[in-house]
């Protein structure tokens, strides 16, 4: 057996040490966060917790997506393009609208792309605590992201998913939402007083009951005085806890429409609802659903009539 | 010498390990290498389903001031409810009516 001599040996060991020790100290700086942008420029320090504050969808297809949004709301779009992620930042009128993320389906499975609903929140690794403590699970374990704050990705009990974000640039301020912005957002839950029951216990809501026509439970979860969102049941044969979120429109007949000939699809055609104004329910041409709410400049109830 | 060598190799693979570590995250991860990915890019399971809202299913915001009923501990099937329900003497909440100042 030939013998190799520890000074032949000596260059390759040190070599071989050399890689490992490069690409061991490059890894973590390459290791930086995707560099998702700011809720708030300039930054504020406004807070509000148990607000829906952000919204992002994730795509098979991101030009397809910024066509069909762009078409129905105007929406213009500022892209951030990273190693991993292919982002779109929606504005309006210069505005922050929400975001769409591409992601590729993982092979061989049928998924719904879907709008995940972002809840305000000043300690999310404190909102993980207890999410784990009233039974709901981690998808998405805290992780910080500098310009946008940190996050994280939960399902309630009843496996609705949402996430939690504490916004490194303050909330977006408590005004009255534009046509062709986000403006109200529902869950529908299989049990709909054990749900709020787990977000109350997350976000400190006020839990209202509020009277629906059907007799069916309806709840309305509010903090600072401002309603954030409704719980509502889910109908009979439907099986599938969400989130929905709703886009401010002047007339959801006419946006219905528009949604067809963008290649979307109607779920709900459009219906008057509790305030007076009508609502619908409609799917981008990726199947992701959302929906359309009217809502009068003046608050009052004789803006309705 | 040896005991340097050791050293360094061991460094090495701790950093390497840690880095493999900070560069996790995300129950599907569509995308590679070491970045902390986006994390919030989920598919949900196939098949929403819509309809079965009936005439009185509502889903909107109520407006500021609406009828609060007194429905007390009656909880639909009789019993307390799992969650807190706001004090009698609170108003029915509505959305924010500000502008946003230019």
């Amino acid at each position: 057996m030939p013998q190799t001599s520890s000074s032949t040996r000596a260059p390759l060991v040190h070599a071989l040490l050399a890689v490992l020790l490069g690409v061991g100290f490059a890894a973590p700086l390459a290791a930086a966060p995707v560099p998702l942008p700011p809720l708030n420029q300039p930054p504020t320090s406004e807070h509000h917790v148990g607000k829906v504050i952000w919204v992002d969808l994730v795509t098979p297809d991101l030009a397809a997506s910024k066509r069909f949004y762009a078409g129905l709301f105007q929406w213009t779009y500022s892209e951030i393009h990273s190693r991993s992620t292919d982002y779109a930042l929606a504005m309006l009128n210069g505005h922050p609208v929400c975001g769409i993320v591409q992601r590729t389906p993982p092979a061989g499975e049928r998924r719904q792309p879907a709008w995940l609903t972002f809840i305000a929140a000043t300690d999310v690794d404190a909102t993980q605590q207890r999410v784990l403590q009233h039974g709901g699970q981690v998808l998405f374990a805290p992780h910080a992201y500098p310009q946008r704050g940190r996050q994280a990705v939960f399902t309630d009990p009843q496996g609705a998913v949402f996430a939690v974000l504490a916004s490194s640039s303050g909330d977006p301020p408590d005004i009255l939402a534009l046509p062709g912005e986000w403006i109200w957002s529902s869950l529908i839950a299989r049990d709909p007083g054990g749900d709020a029951a787990f977000y109350q216990s997350l976000f400190g809501y006020e839990v209202f009951e509020s009277p629906n026509g059907d007799g069916s439970e309806h709840l309305i979860l509010s903090t600072e005085d401002y309603a954030r969102a409704s719980v509502n049941g889910l109908p009979e044969d439907h099986h599938h806890p969400h989130w929905l979120n709703f886009v401010r429109v002047l007339d959801t007949v006419q946006m219905s429409t528009t949604v067809t000939q963008l290649g979307g699809r109607v779920l709900v055609e459009p219906r008057l609802d509790r305030h007076g104004g009508r609502v619908a329910v409609v799917a981008d041409p990726s199947g992701a659903p959302f929906g359309l709410l009217e809502w009068p400049e003046s608050e009052s109830k004789e803006g309705m009539q | 010498m040896k005991r340097w060598r050791a050293g360094a190799l061991g460094l090495a693979v701790a950093t390497l390990l840690q880095a493999c570590v900070a560069g996790g995250g995300g129950y599907y991860e569509g995308g590679g290498g070491a970045e902390v990915n986006y994390g919030a890019d989920f598919y949900e399971p196939y098949g929403y389903e819509y309809g079965g809202w009936g005439p009185g299913y509502w889903v909107g915001p109520p407006r500021r001031g609406d009828h609060r009923p007194e429905r007390g501990n009656d909880h639909g099937g009789g019993g307390a409810p799992a969650y807190r329900p706001a004090a009698p003497s609170r108003a029915m909440p509505s959305l924010p009516s500000g502008q946003r100042r230019r």
